[in-house]
């Protein structure tokens, strides 16, 4: 393969000022593309955040629609409808999410995302995503189970992105691991830093994941089976959001896991107080 | 006589739905599809309950609040529906004046619950 010449040698004869300004203009027109890609880039959020938004206006009609019917509210429905209306509303609400997921990371792509922060409590956290799921780990078959440990103390962080990261863990979990596994969510200091740092981690004995896969699955759109007859759909954003969020915190996160022998998220959030 | 419901909603495939669900729950509902006509209808028919999107074509929904606010009037119950669930969007809503803050789609039972308990 031959290289490609960017720019002659300079010539020892050359004048230093012509030199200079030709690294000037090489300079304004780098300085020119990166203004055209940073508003074409400006351009693709905005556009993603309109379609979002467009996406999701005809898809709440459809929801709302079809919880009439499956409700009974404009009439009865026998048992084989209301099982077929409410496989409408289950895609519905995936889409939604997968929307929310596209929409998130186009905006931390070009406008980085803050935290929000208040103090809050782990355990009323735990509680709050655990108990939103207990109807599809009865259904599933699974078993939940909660370890927190009493002396936690109260974490100073971003609520609403510390409970999207449990919920997206706790989602994989429950959509890996077959009927009658379990799923844990273990919290409390961590080992390495009992004075600082709250170590969380959510556990299954679902497929697992292969060593080779541990860094692939955090990067964006990544997906451990990319073909198109896979058995598991989503964004492949899940886990890149959730690390995004977790590093915002100054929070670490990874997996342990083999194939077969389940898996195990852990997560890490630093203890900040009042002002710090 | 049935309790009045002012749904401002800019979008006819969302509006449709929750006309259909709060009447089939023995509402009267009238729909605005701009803070302006809100604001009109508002002070008009003096809801009982009102349901604002809080993202509407000519101004900010919680607009509609602040003006009615301001002419002496106030819903016996404002719930804000929006697509966002963070809690930033959700303390703007209830600074303003909104009873909840409820997310698009809401589940068309607990809608019926909670315009019914506010008007009961």
């Amino acid at each position: 393969m031959s290289e490609v010449e960017t720019s002659n040698p300079p010539s020892r004869l050359e004048p230093a000022t012509d030199r200079i300004s030709a690294l000037e203009s090489q300079l304004a027109e780098s300085q020119r593309l990166i203004m055209e890609l940073k508003e074409r880039d400006a351009l693709k959020t905005q556009f993603l955040s309109n379609i979002s938004h467009d996406l999701r206006t005809p898809l709440t009609a459809i929801i709302t629609h079809a919880e009439i019917l499956r409700d009974g509210i404009l009439g009865d429905v026998t048992m084989k409808q209301r099982e077929s209306i409410s496989t409408i509303i289950t895609g519905g609400r995936q889409l939604l999410d997968m929307i929310a997921e596209i929409l998130m990371h186009a905006r931390d792509s070009s406008e980085p995302l803050t935290l929000v922060e208040s103090e809050f409590s782990i355990h009323e956290v735990v509680e709050q995503v655990t108990s939103l799921n207990e109807s599809l780990v009865a259904k599933k078959g699974l078993s939940l189970e909660r370890y927190l440990s009493p002396s936690l103390p109260a974490v100073r962080g971003d609520r609403d992105k510390v409970i999207h990261v449990l919920t997206n863990l706790l989602g994989n979990a429950f959509e890996f691991t077959p009927g009658g596994g379990r799923v844990w969510v273990d919290a409390g200091m961590s080992p390495e830093d009992p004075e600082h740092v709250v170590l969380i981690e959510v556990g299954d004995t679902g497929r697992g994941i292969a060593p080779d896969h541990h860094e692939l699955i955090f990067r964006e759109f990544a997906q451990v089976d990319s073909s198109a007859s896979r058995a598991h759909h989503g964004t492949g954003l899940g886990l890149t959001i959730a690390r995004r969020f977790v590093e915002l915190h100054g929070g670490r996160i990874w997996v342990e896991s083999e194939l077969g022998q389940g898996s195990r998220f852990f997560f890490t959030l630093p203890v900040k107080r009042q002002g710090e | 006589m049935s309790a009045k419901v002012l749904l401002v909603e800019d979008s006819p495939l969302i509006y449709s739905a929750l006309k259909l669900l709060l009447e089939s729950g023995g509402f009267d509902v009238t729909v605005a599809t701009t803070a302006k006509e809100a604001k009109e209808l508002g002070l008009e028919l003096r809801p009982d309950v009102m349901l604002l999107d809080i993202t509407l074509p000519d101004d900010d929904g919680l607009s509609v609040l602040r003006t009615l606010d301001a002419e002496g009037f106030k819903p016996g119950a404002t719930f804000a529906l929006t697509g966002h669930s963070d809690s930033e969007t959700r303390s703007r809503c209830l600074e303003a004046g909104c009873d909840d803050v409820l997310l698009k789609p809401v589940p068309v039972k607990q809608l019926l619950r909670i315009v019914s308990e506010a008007v009961a």
